[in-house]
């Protein structure tokens, strides 16, 4: 991921930061190792909530997105590129099992909906008040 | 015979937009883009005529075609009012959309429903003349709407992405809490004055409070004014071109332009016309600032449009519409000028809307970024550019009013802070080198993208001067006021200018220790550096410069092979303007022989 093209100033400093700055990196990851240690963020789901409502603390107010990515200016502009629902049916059973709270909302909604289609837009019961789908229902 | 030239012109101007857009209707194939945008050059140069009418002797009219309803004593009428306000409006909203299409020609060329875009853009164009020539509030809130509705299906154009739908319903709700005002004017005229004709409006009693707040109320919605202002940065979501004709140039002047058509029932109220003082001033402030902390290229540009829009409203509380539709003309070259630019620089970096990985563009986009500067001092006030003449009058003529200090004051920060924003912008998109991945060759060879904006450069370069010396001041101009007050404007700026590179250098570099005074005595305060080194070397550079210059120019290019090309080509030009239609050709010979043997007998 090189720029266009690069001046003298560049050449040269180039060469500095791959030494220099690849230093300071390796300082802070070791320092954040040593807060995340410290602080056990890994250890619990509090621990982890504890740990997020930190790095919200911290974050930063209007970090660089890449413009496909998610949430950004140019992500899902065309109808044509988005994989439909159906899709999910299509993957193999290991998969699958990775995400199984998910996957058995989706069965339970499925079981619950008539079968050529739901016919009113009423929700139906496995669809819980205040949840949202995303986290498998979870949150 | 002017007014037969006069009214025709109008109506075709308004004919020949309404014909693209509705062949799709009539289950014609519908017109290809290329056409479209030949027909709004067509509607450009025909509404010229009734301009420089207006312009030679001052001909306004009001046309009044048939009534739509009549009941007892009230009438809606279908009329046209051609003042000075929509007559210079309409060229300049169709030059603006002319170099718009063209652009979109080339910016929109690979979306699978180009055709579809372009319908839309000229339904949009409609409503906005529909809303700027009408006479009756009826017609007037037809545009309103038909406005508000061509901006949702436009900024929701990519309907897949979330936001850009959340977005459209944001445009929509948020100017229906304007039209609430609106309609709360039309139907307290509709009651209490019994006529929906403007020009009738003036004449009557309109001493109550409750449709001038319907006014605000609407020009806060639509022209997003400080409380009803978010939709104008989430607006963005649209395509570029859609950025530049609606949010920049012609929708959101819209509500300004209501208060300026009804003005006269505003200014019998002091009490409004300082509310509008205020409310402009604090959005003009608050957006500014907002401006001025933006990464993306396209939300500066929409925050920068709002802080013009809140001082287009400032201008409105010191009671000067005419003012006002000054700066509503100027801002529209200038700010869809910007937008196209970042149009053109977001397109050839695949979609990068980011300044922090943007850089270097002046290397490998020459007249985009010329243009992006020109723009920008436009927008700053430069003196002698478009901006200047409408922008620094109304710092003047807050200067010299009697009127609320705060709102002063902060009108002047925010003028500072527009120096300061654009000048942010460039310096990222422009200066230094690039920061975005490696592409291929970044270029600028279409002429539909340059055409459009070297044609708006030319416009905001020009427009502000052309606009001043044609029309007459319907209020008495200040003649004198102190020195300092007639440069505060231009002060103002150079100091946000100073302010902002400093800051910027701080980044940037470690301060260095300078040397104090008394080292520079001894160096006799550096007159020999200057004046023996340093102009010298300048004046010889200069020279050398000029001279190889002006040697490639000339000898060995103009005397030699593109010398010959201009001379050879204009002689084969005019030697081959046959075009082999003889039939064509023969019967015009007939045609007129047989008239002239008939006149002659």
């Amino acid at each position: 991921t090189m720029p266009a093209y690069l001046n003298h100033q560049q050449k040269v400093l180039w060469r500095y930061k791959r030494d220099l700055f690849r230093d300071q990196y390796r300082f802070f990851a070791c320092l954040l190792r040593a807060h995340f240690d410290e602080k056990r963020y890994g250890e619990s789901n509090q621990a982890v909530d504890a740990g997020e409502e930190e790095f919200w603390d911290r974050q930063h107010p209007q970090p660089y997105i890449f413009p496909d990515s998610t949430g950004s200016t140019s992500y899902e502009r065309y109808d044509c590129y988005k994989v439909p629902e159906w899709a999910l049916d299509l993957l193999p059973p290991s998969e699958k099992a990775m995400y199984p709270d998910y996957f058995k909302v989706i069965q339970q909604i499925q079981e619950e909906s008539p079968v050529d289609g739901p016919w009113t837009e009423a929700l139906s019961p496995a669809h819980k008040k205040g949840t949202c789908l995303l986290y498998g229902g979870i949150m | 015979m002017h007014n037969t030239i006069f009214f025709s012109s109008m109506l075709s101007t308004l004919f020949i937009i309404i014909l693209p857009a509705m062949k799709s209707m009539l289950n014609k194939t519908p017109p290809t883009p290329n056409k479209m945008k030949q027909a709004v050059q067509l509607a450009f140069m025909i509404s010229l005529i009734p301009l420089l009418l207006f312009i030679n002797n001052g001909m306004e009219a009001t046309l009044t075609n048939f009534s739509l309803l009549s009941i007892n004593n009230f009438n809606i009428k279908l009329s046209f009012m051609l003042d000075s306000y929509s007559l210079m409006f309409m060229p300049i909203a169709l030059f603006v959309t002319w170099s718009i299409l063209e652009f979109s020609l080339w910016y929109m060329a690979l979306d699978p429903h180009i055709t579809r875009f372009f319908k839309y853009l000229l339904t949009f164009l409609l409503a906005m003349l529909t809303l700027v020539t009408a006479n009756s509030l009826f017609q007037f809130f037809i545009g309103w709407e038909g406005v508000g509705i061509m901006s949702f299906l436009l900024i929701g154009w990519w309907f897949s992405r979330a936001d850009a739908n959340s977005s459209a319903l944001q445009a929509i709700i948020y100017n229906r809490i304007g039209d609430i005002g609106l309609i709360l004017m039309i139907s307290w005229s509709a009651m209490n004055l019994s006529t929906w004709q403007i020009n009738d409006l003036f004449s009557l009693d309109t001493s109550h409070m409750i449709p001038s707040i319907g006014l605000i109320l609407a020009a806060t919605g639509k022209s997003a004014q400080f409380g009803l202002h978010p939709w104008l940065p989430a607006a963005m979501e649209g395509p570029t071109p859609v950025s530049a004709l609606l949010h920049s140039s012609t929708m959101v002047v819209a509500g300004i332009f209501l208060l300026i058509r009804l003005h006269p029932t505003l200014e019998k109220h002091q009490l409004l016309l300082t509310m509008c003082l205020c409310l402009g001033a604090i959005t003009t402030v608050f957006t500014a600032i907002c401006a001025l902390t933006q990464n993306d290229i396209k939300k500066i540009i929409a925050f920068s449009t709002s802080s013009q829009l809140g001082l287009m409203m400032v201008t409105i509380g010191l009671n000067q519409p005419q003012l006002a539709f000054f700066h509503i003309s100027t801002h529209a070259f200038f700010k869809a000028m910007l937008f196209l630019c970042s149009g053109s620089i977001i397109h050839s970096l695949a979609n990068e809307q980011d300044i922090r990985m943007m850089g270097g563009v002046k290397n490998y986009l020459p007249i985009t970024s010329s243009c992006l500067t020109i723009g920008s001092l436009a927008l700053m006030g430069t003196p002698f550019l478009s901006g200047f003449y409408s922008k620094d009058t109304i710092i003047e003529t807050m200067n010299n009013s009697h009127l609320n200090a705060w709102a002063l004051s902060m009108t002047i920060l925010a003028t500072m802070l527009t120096a300061a924003y654009s000048l942010r912008m460039v310096f990222y998109v422009q200066m230094n080198s690039p920061r975005h991945k490696a592409l291929s060759p970044i270029n600028e060879n279409s002429k539909t993208l340059i055409n459009p904006i070297t044609r708006l450069a030319l416009g905001s370069l020009v427009a502000g001067l052309l606009i001043m010396t044609a029309t007459l001041p319907s209020k008495t101009l200040l003649m004198t006021m102190p020195t300092m007050m007639k440069l505060l404007a231009l002060i103002i700026t150079i100091l946000g200018i100073i302010i902002t590179m400093d800051t910027m250098n701080w980044t940037t570099t470690l301060p260095m220790k300078t040397p104090n005074f008394n080292f520079y005595l001894s160096n006799q305060l550096l007159f020999f550096n200057i004046f023996h080194r340093s102009l010298p070397m300048k004046a010889l550079k200069f020279s050398q410069s000029m001279a190889t210059m002006t040697n490639d120019l000339l000898w060995s290019e103009k005397a030699g092979p593109k010398g010959m090309t201009m001379m050879q080509l204009p002689m084969t030009n005019l030697a081959s303007s046959q075009k082999s239609l003889m039939k064509n050709y023969l019967t015009t010979f007939i045609i007129t022989t047989l008239l002239t043997m008939i006149l002659l007998t």
